[in-house]
């Protein structure tokens, strides 16, 4: 829908207009912001590396950059540099993504609407699934549903394939539609 | 073997009134899909899988505040030699400077496209444009959503949403107010329309005004007097000029247009008229090779944030080539075809 805007945007930018940093900046910061927490469970960092990641976009705008959708771009870049600060963290003990995201990208339960299309189950019940499912199925439903990404952009920003984000799309939501069913059938027997 | 690879997960994604269906939406998209779903009962996985992933989750999303995103602005500003430069020295600038000039419009258009356009005047009233091929989806302070389509205006005063002026296209998803029964108006140059809590769409475009409602009662008052009432599934064309009135049930067998969710449902409409809605959502020209084009029809849902897809998508309905020069849409007879 903004397409067309954040390319603008990003043209404007790139020229070193301060309107389009802080038009760039108040767009992206909140959704970097969750996204990093997420990945990180680190707070602090996360704002150190995402102001830092924001002052070398700006810096090395002119450097040619293939970008095929801005926000996509700015989070795959933004991941990529904050897993490499973590790993920093972790002195010379490797880590890799996968670890990071299995710790601790969850979902609380304030994050999840009370109003649900996926009926009979409650906020707590579906949290906890979420939360159990595997770290590229969590990662996929976040850019998803909450970071409101298609499914070209989530195929760059978790270096998949689009078929693949399509697959991980399909089980994590059978499982979730699998339990609703589950607990469906479970209360109209309960009548009867 | 064809079967299996055509009703794939992406066949049921890419489908708008499937997409309907998933959301309960359409009437007739549900009743199409459930008698479908009866006679294909190998797809019901696959579509089962399609609608979970349509309906997904809904996240009360833990964004931080608007606040503190201004304060961590304020930090890095400085670090990077930039300053936030004040309304008054820009618009010193701007007079100064034709380039200047040209370029800060240029970023005021970008604020537009995704905060979109809330002038407030001295008389109090809100107005929400939007530009040539932009949507946006509006919530009015009593609850009410509106998504506004390109080149299109509402327009309200601030302390009451409830009464608003249009120009365009909208549709309208009314908050009712069971405790006060509290009206919602819509004026187009045509008529009034009177609501209670609904959905409806309102097209003011061709000097007429098109309302078709999804959802609810209204009433419709016409620039002449008239009252009429609407039930659900229902079009009424009014004309201030002609004094032209259509009401009629939408079935599937009756033309219509509809917008909805960013997506125009058409039902066997001639392409010239389809192109005349493409000319007023993105201020192109549109050219036709040959006459007998204009009146291919075209069925189904064609998405419209986007004039690209949007004319991939009728070039594939009609198997016609849309070539897009500058601000000239010319179409032609697909070669291959």
């Amino acid at each position: 829908m903004d397409l067309h805007s954040d390319e603008t945007l990003w043209y404007f930018f790139k020229k070193g207009e301060t309107s389009a940093f802080t038009l760039l900046y108040k767009k992206f910061y909140p959704q970097l912001h969750v996204y990093g927490i997420k990945i990180s469970n680190a707070p602090h960092l996360t704002e150190d590396c995402l102001q830092n990641f924001f002052i070398q976009l700006y810096e090395e705008r002119k450097k040619p950059r293939v970008i095929k959708n801005l926000k996509a771009y700015l989070f795959v870049s933004f991941k990529r540099r904050l897993i490499k600060e973590l790993q920093k963290n972790h002195n010379n003990i490797p880590i890799s993504e996968a670890q990071f995201f299995k710790s601790n990208f969850t979902f609380s339960s304030e994050e999840l609407s009370i109003h649900q299309e996926i009926r009979f189950l409650s906020t707590q019940t579906l949290k906890n699934l979420i939360n159990q499912l595997s770290p590229r199925q969590k990662e996929v439903i976040y850019l998803k549903y909450y970071s409101d990404m298609n499914s070209t952009d989530i195929a760059e920003v978790m270096d998949m394939n689009y078929q693949s984000v399509l697959n991980t799309l399909q089980k994590a939501m059978t499982k979730l539609r699998i339990a609703s069913e589950n607990q469906q059938i479970k209360s109209i027997l309960k009548k009867s | 073997m064809i079967n299996k690879s055509k009703f794939n997960l992406q066949y049921f994604l890419d489908d708008t009134s499937f997409e309907n269906w998933a959301k309960s939406l359409n009437k007739n998209d549900i009743a199409y899909w459930n008698n479908w779903l009866q006679n294909n009962p190998q797809h019901i996985e696959t579509a089962e899988s399609a609608k979970a992933i349509i309906i997904g989750i809904n996240f009360e999303k833990q964004f931080p505040k608007i606040d503190k995103v201004n304060e961590e602005l304020a930090k890095i500003l400085p670090k990077i030699g930039l300053e936030p430069t004040p309304k008054k020295a820009s618009k010193k600038s701007r007079a100064s400077h034709k380039v200047v000039y040209f370029s800060t419009a240029a970023v005021l258009l970008i604020l537009m496209s995704w905060t979109s356009l809330s002038l407030f005047n001295n008389h109090n009233t809100t107005v929400h444009k939007t530009n040539f091929g932009e949507i946006i989806d509006l919530k009015l302070s009593d609850g009410t959503s509106v998504v506004l389509n390109g080149n299109s205006e509402i327009s309200y005063n601030k302390d009451n949403p409830r009464l608003l002026n249009l120009k365009g296209e909208a549709y309208f998803i009314v908050k009712s107010i069971p405790s006060t029964n509290a009206k919602f108006w819509v004026i187009t140059n045509d008529l009034k329309v009177e609501v209670l809590g609904t959905q409806f769409h309102v097209n003011t475009r061709e000097k007429k005004t098109n309302v078709v409602l999804d959802e609810g009662s209204i009433h419709l008052e016409l620039n002449n007097g008239d009252v009429t009432k609407m039930i659900p599934g229902e079009l009424v064309s009014y004309s201030k000029e002609s004094e032209n009135l259509i009401h009629k049930k939408v079935t599937l067998e009756t033309p219509y247009a509809l917008w909805r969710g960013g997506t125009y449902v058409f039902n066997e409409i001639p392409l010239k008229e389809v192109m005349f809605n493409l000319e007023l959502t993105y201020g192109v020209e549109v050219k036709y090779s040959s006459e007998h084009l204009k009146e291919i029809p075209i069925s189904g849902g064609i998405p419209n944030q986007n004039l690209k897809i949007c004319i991939a998508a009728i070039e594939k309905a009609t198997g016609t080539r849309i070539i897009n020069k500058g601000n000239i849409l010319q179409v032609q007879k697909d070669p291959i075809n």
